[in-house]
C-alpha cells in the first residue's frame, strides 16, 4: 500500500500515480536497515524493528558526501542556492579512515547518552524501543505522514500502526509539564486503559501508559528523566 | 464516415522485476469524413429559464440569443421550446423550420415571473424531441440563472441518464449569472452527453448559444459506446478508474459484463477528437522474462466503439478493434509517453480541485489552499496558465480568510473540467508563487 502524500488516498502496491488526485508517488521500495538488516520501507523514518533513525542516516551521509565533493573541488564557484542543481555523475568518493570513523559514529544508535540529554521520552511498549520527546517544540504532533501536519513522532514504523490516525495526537509542554491530547484520531487514545475524551488533556507523569487505538497495540510509557 | 481508434499507455514497457505495475492507456476516438458530409437534420429543443430574476436585460438577452440561434439552423432542422418558471410550458411546437419568423415571435412572448423548476422543463423538451426522433440529431439546449427551489434535483438526473441511455438525446446546460447550481447542471451534462456552459454577463449568451449549435453540427455519429476488454492479468484501478480528458473532463462509469466494459460517450463530433483515460493495474509474475520471445507481450486492453450512423440510418455499427500492448523488459528505464502525461495531467487537475472542493464544504480551508494549490501547479505544468491564474488566486483569496464567491466558485469548474484557451504546450517547470 501506497499513501498519497497529497490527499492520503490507500493506493494499491505498483502504483505510480495517485488513484485519486494523481499525483505521482513517491516509488517505495524494501531495502534493509543498516542496524539490524530487517526489511524496511524506503520511505520509513525508522525501523520498525530496532527504531534505528533511518531519516538522518541518510541525511548525514548525503551531507557527507557533499562535504566531500567540495573538498575534492575547491576551485569550484558554488551554485547560486535558486538555481537548480545538477549533479554530476559521480562515483562515490573515497572515504579516509577518519571520515568512515566519524560516518560510523553517526550511525551508530546512542540511546543512553541520548537519554542524558533530553527531558522526556516515551518508551514502545512492544518493541521496547525509547523515543525522546524533541525539546526544542512546544507542540509535538503524533502521527505518521500526511500533507497537512507532518508527525514529529512518527509512528509509522511500529506494528500495528494502522490503527493510528495520521494525525492522532499532541504532546503539549507547559510550566514545565508535558500534557497529552486526542487531536481528533478515528481510534482514539487510552491513557492507563481510560479512554481520553476528545478535547480533553491528561497531564502526563512518569510510567503514564499512552495507548494509541484500541486494544493495547500501540503502546508507549512515559518517563521524565529529571 | 467511420470510426479511428488509438490506443497509447502512459509507458509502454512494464518492468519485469516486480509483480505489479499501475499504466495508464489513453484511447483516442476520431471520426473520418467532412462537415458537408453530414447533412442529417437536427432536432433542437431550447429549454429557457423566465423565471422572475431574469427579468429585463438577462431575459431580453436570452430571447435575442435564441433567435440569433434560430438565423443560424436549416429549414429541415427541427426546434421546439419549452419556458419554465416554477411550472414549464411549450411555447414553441415540435416542427420544422420551415417558417423561422413565427417561431421567433414566439419567443418574444417569453415574460419574466415565478421561481424555478427545471426538471418539469426537462420533461417537457424530451416529450417535445421525441415526437421528431427518427434519423435526426436530438439535442436539447437548458439554460437557468437559478437553484432548482421549485423542482427535485434528482428527478433532473433520472431524466438525463434516461434521455441519454434509452433516446440518444443529448443534453447540454448553460449556467447564467452566477447563482446557478454548478453542481447539479454539471451532472446533468455529464449525464445527458453533452457539455456545461458559464454565461457570466448577459452579453456572453448569443456566443456560448452558438458554440454549442457548432458543436451539435459537428456530430458526425450518434449512441456511441466504448467496449473494453481485458486481459485476465489486468485489471481496473478501484477507485474511479475511466474518466474522459479530452475535450472537457468527465467521471465516466463503466457498466461490467465479465471482463467486457461498457462505457458509453453518446455523440461522435467529426473533428473533435474525444480521449478516455483508463487507469489499469498488471500482474505480473517478476523476471519470467523470455530471451527474444512474444511471451514477454501482454495483450493488455481491447476496444472496439459501437455506434448509430443517423445519416445512413444504420444502428449498432462496429469499428474495427484495436489491441493496446504492453512488453516486459529487464532493466526497466521509464519512458513516459508525453500525450498521455497531458491526459493524467488534465485528469488530476480536475481531482485535485474536486477534493479541494470537498475539503473546503467539510470546513477544512487549510486543507483546500494545499489542494488548490497543487492543483495550480499541476494546471501550470500542463501549459494551462489560465487555469493556473483562477486557481493560484482562488487558494489566495482562501488563505486570507475570505469566502470564494460564486462567480469564482464557477469560474474554478470551469477552468477545472476544461482546457479554455490553446495550450502552449510546454511543460513548464516553473513555480506559481505562494504568499
Ligand atoms: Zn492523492
Ligand atoms: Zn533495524
Amino acid at each position: 500500500m501506497i499513501i498519497c502524500p497529497n490527499c492520503s488516498h490507500e493506493n494499491p502496491d505498483g502504483a505510480s500515480y495517485c488513484d485519486s488526485c494523481y499525483t505521482p508517488l513517491p516509488v517505495v521500495t524494501i531495502s534493509t536497515c543498516p542496524n539490524c538488516d530487517s526489511p524496511v520501507q524506503s520511505d520509513a523514518s525508522f525501523c520498525g524493528n530496532c527504531g534505528f533513525n533511518l531519516k538522518s542516516a541518510s541525511e548525514h551521509e548525503k551531507s557527507m558526501t557533499e562535504e566531500t565533493d567540495n573538498t575534492s573541488s575547491p576551485e569550484e564557484v558554488p551554485l547560486p542556492a535558486e538555481s537548480p542543481i545538477s549533479t554530476p555523475e559521480a562515483s562515490p568518493p573515497d572515504l579516509s579512515d577518519d571520515d568512515l570513523a566519524l560516518v560510523q559514529e553517526l550511525i551508530e544508535p546512542h540511546p543512553l547518552t541520548q537519554l542524558q540529554q533530553i527531558g522526556a521520552f516515551l518508551i514502545h511498549v512492544q518493541t521496547n524501543i525509547n523515543l525522546e520527546l524533541p525539546n526544542n517544540l512546544q507542540v509535538i504532533h503524533i502521527g505518521k505522514p500526511n500533507n497537512m501536519i507532518p508527525p514529529d513522532i512518527d509512528v509509522s514504523g511500529f506494528p500495528d500502526s494502522d490503527i493510528v490516525s495520521r494525525v492522532h495526537a499532541d504532546i503539549r509542554f507547559e510550566g514545565n509539564a508535558y500534557y497529552f491530547e486526542d487531536s481528533g484520531s478515528s481510534n482514539g487514545t487510552y491513557i492507563n486503559n481510560s479512554v481520553l475524551a476528545a478535547g480533553n488533556r491528561h497531564k502526563l507523569r512518569s510510567g503514564d501508559r499512552i495507548s494509541l487505538g484500541k486494544g493495547d497495540r500501540v503502546s508507549f510509557v512515559f518517563q521524565m528523566s529529571s | 464516415m467511420s470510426v479511428n481508434l488509438s490506443c497509447d499507455f502512459s509507458d509502454r514497457h512494464l518492468d519485469s522485476s516486480v509483480s505489479t505495475s499501475q499504466r495508464q492507456l489513453a484511447i483516442t476516438i476520431s471520426v473520418d469524413g467532412s462537415i458537408s458530409v453530414s447533412n442529417t437534420p437536427l432536432n433542437l429543443c431550447l429549454v429557457l429559464d423566465h423565471s422572475g430574476s431574469m427579468g429585463g436585460q438577462p431575459l431580453d438577452t436570452v430571447k435575442k440569443a435564441a433567435r440569433d440561434l434560430i438565423d443560424q439552423m436549416s429549414y429541415k432542422d427541427y426546434i421546439s421550446i419549452v419556458g419554465f418558471d416554477h411550472r414549464a410550458k411549450v411555447v414553441v411546437e415540435n416542427q420544422t423550420l420551415i417558417n423561422p419568423e413565427s417561431v421567433k415571435e414566439k419567443i418574444l412572448y417569453l415574460k419574466a415571473g415565478g421561481g424555478t423548476n427545471i426538471d418539469e422543463g426537462i420533461k417537457l423538451a424530451l416529450k417535445e424531441l421525441s415526437k421528431s426522433m427518427k434519423s435526426t440529431i436530438s439535442q436539447a439546449l437548458i439554460l437557468t440563472d437559478g437553484e432548482n427551489e421549485h423542482g427535485n434535483n434528482d428527478l433532473c438526473l433520472q431524466f438525463a441518464q434516461l434521455a441519454a441511455a434509452e433516446y440518444g438525446i443529448t443534453l447540454h446546460t448553460l449556467g447564467f449569472g452566477d447563482y446557478w447550481n454548478q453542481d447539479i447542471l454539471e451532472k446533468i451534462a455529464d449525464a445527458g452527453g453533452g457539455t456545461m456552459a458559464y454565461i457570466e454577463s448577459p452579453d456572453q449568451a448569443s456566443a456560448e448559444f452558438q458554440k454549442i449549435l457548432r458543436r451539435v453540427q459537428s456530430v458526425g455519429l450518434i449512441n456511441a459506446h466504448l467496449i473494453l476488454k481485458l486481459a485476465p492479468n489486468v485489471r481496473l484501478a478501484e477507485l474511479k478508474p475511466i474518466a474522459q480528458v479530452t475535450p472537457e473532463t468527465i467521471e465516466l462509469e463503466p457498466e461490467k459484463n465479465l471482463n467486457t466494459y461498457i462505457v458509453r460517450l453518446g455523440d461522435l463530433m467529426l473533428g473533435n477528437d474525444r480521449t478516455i483515460m483508463l487507469n489499469l493495474y498488471i500482474n505480473h509474475n517478476p523476471d519470467q522474462i523470455v530471451a527474444a520471445s512474444t511471451a514477454n507481450t501482454i495483450h493488455a486492453v481491447t476496444a472496439q466503439i459501437r455506434y448509430d450512423d443517423p445519416q445512413s440510418k444504420l444502428e449498432g455499427l462496429l469499428s474495427p478493434e484495436v489491441t493496446a500492448d504492453l512488453t516486459l523488459i529487464k532493466d526497466f528505464q521509464p519512458q513516459i509517453n508525453p500525450q498521455v502525461q497531458s491526459s493524467i495531467l488534465a485528469l488530476a487537475k480536475y481531482r485535485q480541485t474536486q477534493l479541494a472542493e470537498t475539503k473546503l464544504k467539510q470546513g477544512d480551508r487549510t486543507g483546500a489552499v494545499t489542494m488548490l494549490q497543487s492543483a495550480a501547479k499541476t494546471a501550470l505544468q500542463m501549459g494551462d496558465q489560465q487555469a493556473a491564474t483562477v486557481l493560484q488566486a482562488n487558494a489566495t483569496t482562501l488563505q486570507s480568510g475570505t469566502d470564494l464567491s460564486e462567480a469564482e466558485r464557477k469560474q474554478t469548474r470551469m477552468v477545472s473540467k476544461t482546457i479554455l484557451q490553446i495550450p502552449t504546450n510546454q511543460i513548464s517547470t516553473n513555480q506559481i508563487p505562494t504568499e
